[in-house]
């Protein structure tokens, strides 16, 4: 009996010892703690130096989609141009278990191509083919294929838009056909080349073919094609000799070896501004002061980078791009491996040439928090070599008004202890 | 004998199961705060009476063994005592035409004392010296970057400075008691300040501290019997200041009181009690929006020492508050007491009403009180 009492008071003596909590409104100054939290904004211009501008860091054949676009502009035109190669079989194939026959020719092939990326506004679509030299490789440029596209289109022209206005997306005069895969917002396309279009030619180049292709469209054509799982496949439908005798053999579909695009113009030189985006991609280095009155003692609630820039950005008119501002493990100079913790990313619209505001709060906590990390922020596009689109802005050697500028929002110490 | 603890216990539990249900029944939307005097100030001092004396007003603590206030009545314990108070205190916080119900729970005395020698006795403990837990919360605005930026404040502090006491008494003669103690200030409160901005671009302040308290106190009373009935009592206290800390700076001296009271016990009869009390304390010392403090008490005890009735008043000022006079606050309480296990065990009861005034906010405070006192 007793210990049922004892065991009951502990039970209410525990349950008395837990305090509920709510707060109260304060009417300051009278009943309001003495310090206040007090926040700062400051503009930093001149704390950033030594920025730079690299390119390179992905080339053409390294990016994962084909870029093609025909944009008429006042000054220039952008041209983009997929290139691809497919090796063929040789001049053989097995035409039974213990024997093979020369391959004579190809009745036709089917080329299969996904575009997985396009402008919505983009209207009569069409695409056109071309044979080039099987000699491609990484190294070509616009330039070494800019005649193999004068040539006569090696299959009649693709209307895109009418292949879609088919029923079930087929053609049946031509044999081409196109899927909309709404999922992942991509258009297969399936296009039939016939036997003079598809030349196997298994003696001289062991059966390799190489295609280009040209867009055009009446508004805005840019697109982008596929690589690797989403990447041109290749259905040769051969003819193979068998004792003297054509026999029809239909070989496993064929990936590219090359898969690449070549454009004009070139990117421009790299100059005094800072350059982000474009092909092969350009990234920019910005070195960063950071003040220690606001590193050691305050917290930083809101950080922005202001970059203005210098020409307005280029690049298809769809094809916005992202930038994104991030920071370096290490500052290496353009081998700087990048922070991969943190993104402050921003949206560039081609033609614009307001100032770009990036919130790199995040960032910039991190450099509070962590003294021993570089305070060096990098620009990059977040998908690079994706996009034809580049931007430039003015580098801290600029005037006062353009430099790369850090607006800085923070909070001192709050005086606690202090009656 | 067996019998005898049946009669004695069984209540005494009951009374107990229902002190801590008064003490934890509240409404949901009450919650920890002391009063809101304390915040732009050191804290709420803390009240130096056991139960059984905040009870009667406090008038008797200056004559109670058990009230950390004065050393001397020590030299009246005959044997290991110790004990314990705790309190429930819910408050209507009324700024202009807003109240705001709130809620405290502490433990803020907690003793043992025992005789050492035929005239000397000794007690350690700890009370409350100032309280600072509170919790504020203030919507605003401010003009950042060129933009009009609400946001919300969370400014809390919790925690409290105690008084850890180690304290003598000798009865010296038939109508003198001595005693002396020392006092070691420390306490710790873990303070936080938060903002959060209405635009999530601006993100979100949290700042931390915890915030270390020390100092130092000596103080000594003297008790002397007048005549069959009377007793008198004088106290006085000093404590050099209050230093606080985050991490290895001090961030603030703030110089505390000196103090000093004196009562009057009259016990016309075994069974009736009357008692009165003031004290004044140079609060003052602690800088501006500080105010030297006076408080007095009255209070009656009558029947029994099984099962007395308490009665009291008090009031007097608080030491910290907005403007040039000091907030005022009055008291009046109401207790009783049970002994238990052949009266070795004692629990107080105790309920007090409060209301103080200072500024545009008027504070009303009903206030439980357990206390249980032990001799072994």
């Amino acid at each position: 009996m007793t210990r049922r009492r004892l065991t009951l008071v502990g039970a209410v003596l525990l349950a008395a010892a837990c305090v509920e909590r709510l707060t109260a409104p304060g009417h300051c100054p009278d009943f309001c703690p003495s310090g206040q939290i007090t926040v700062v904004d400051t503009l930093l211009t001149t704390s950033i130096n030594r920025d730079s501008s690299y390119r390179g860091y992905v080339v053409s054949y390294q990016s994962p989609v084909m870029l093609a676009a025909f944009l008429p502009d006042t000054t220039d035109t952008l041209d983009g141009r997929p290139i691809f190669r497919f090796n063929g079989f040789g001049p053989r194939l097995p035409v039974s278990s213990v024997d093979t026959g020369q391959i004579r020719g190809a009745d036709s092939a089917r080329l299969q191509l996904y575009i997985v990326r396009r402008d919505t506004a983009t209207h009569n679509l069409r695409l056109q083919f071309y044979r080039l030299p099987t000699t491609i490789d990484t190294t070509t440029t616009f330039d070494a294929v800019a005649a193999a596209f004068n040539n006569a289109q090696v299959r009649p022209t693709v209307y895109v838009d009418t292949l879609l206005a088919q029923p079930g997306g087929k053609d049946t005069v031509t044999g081409d056909s196109v899927v909309v895969d709404t999922v992942n917002h991509r258009w297969l396309l399936s296009l039939k080349f016939d036997a003079a279009a598809a030349r196997y030619d298994g003696t001289s180049d062991s059966g390799a073919v190489a295609y280009g292709i040209r867009i055009a469209a009446d508004t805005r054509a840019s697109i982008a094609f596929g690589k690797g799982a989403v990447g041109p496949v290749l259905q040769w439908y051969l003819r193979v000799d068998s004792l003297g005798k054509d026999v029809a053999r239909n070989p496993g579909v064929l990936g590219p070896t090359l898969a690449n695009f070549v454009f004009t113009p070139p990117p421009g030189p790299l100059d005094d501004t800072l350059a982000v985006g474009g092909v092969p991609s350009a990234r920019s280095l910005l070195r960063v002061a950071f003040p220690k009155f606001i590193r050691d003692s305050s917290q930083i609630i809101r950080g922005t980078l202001f970059l203005v820039p210098a020409v307005a950005a280029r690049g298809a008119p769809a094809d916005s791009f992202v930038m994104e501002a991030r920071t370096v493990l290490a500052d290496f100079g353009r081998k700087s491996p990048i922070d991969a913790r943190l993104d402050d990313p921003i949206v560039i619209h081609p033609g614009a040439t307001d100032t770009i505001k990036i919130e790199v709060t995040n960032m910039l906590q991190l450099w509070a928090a962590d003294t021993t990390h570089p305070t060096v922020i990098l620009l990059r596009p977040q998908a690079e070599a994706q996009y034809f689109g580049e931007i430039r802005f003015y580098p801290s050697k600029a005037a006062l008004a353009l430099r790369p500028t850090l607006q800085i929002t923070y909070v001192k110490q709050f005086p606690f202890g202090v009656p | 004998m067996r019998r005898a603890n049946r009669w004695t216990g069984g209540p005494a539990v009951g009374i107990a199961v229902v002190a801590m249900t008064l003490l934890t029944a509240s409404p949901r939307d009450l919650s920890a705060q002391d009063s809101q005097f304390g915040i732009r100030g050191l804290g709420t001092p803390g009240r130096w009476e056991s139960v059984r004396s905040r009870s009667s007003g406090g008038a008797f603590a200056p004559f109670d063994a058990l009230s950390p206030l004065m050393e001397a009545p020590l030299a009246d314990i005959s044997q290991l005592t110790a004990t314990a108070a705790g309190g429930t205190s819910h408050r209507d916080a009324q700024l202009g035409d807003t109240i705001t119900k709130l809620r405290a729970t502490r433990f803020p005395l907690m003793g043992v004392a025992g005789r050492v020698a035929p005239r000397l006795v000794i007690s350690g403990g700890f009370t409350t010296y100032l309280d600072r837990s509170w919790d504020v919360t203030l919507r605003d605005s401010t003009v950042l970057r060129g933009e009009l930026e609400r946001y919300r404040d969370e400014i809390t502090s919790d925690g409290s400075v105690g008084d850890i006491r180690l304290a003598a008494a000798s009865r010296l003669s038939r109508r003198l008691a001595i005693g002396a103690g020392i006092h070691i200030l420390a306490g710790s409160t873990r303070m936080t300040a938060e903002r959060r901005f209405d635009d999530s671009t601006f993100h979100a302040v949290g700042q931390v501290a915890e915030v270390r308290y020390d100092g130092f106190g000596v103080s000594g009373s003297v008790l002397i019997g007048v005549a069959p009935g009377l007793t008198i009592a004088g106290w006085a206290r000093a404590d050099n200041r209050l230093r606080a800390q985050v991490g290895d700076s001090t961030i603030a001296l703030t110089d505390l009181p000196r103090m000093a009271g004196a009562g009057l016990l009259l016990a016309p009869s075994p069974r009736v009690r009357f008692a009165g009390s003031a004290a004044w304390r140079s609060w003052s010392n602690a800088g501006p929006g500080a105010f030297d403090t006076w408080s007095w008490s009255a209070g009656a005890e009558f029947g029994s020492g099984r099962m007395p009735i308490r009665l009291g008043v008090r009031g007097g000022q608080l030491p910290f508050g907005p403007g040039t006079k000091a907030p005022t606050e009055f008291a009046a309480s109401a207790g009783t007491g049970r002994a238990f296990a052949q009266g070795r065990a004692l629990i107080d009861l105790g309920v007090e009403r409060l209301e103080r005034r200072g500024g545009i906010l008027t504070e009303r405070v009903w206030t439980v009180l357990v206390g249980l006192t032990v001799r072994p």
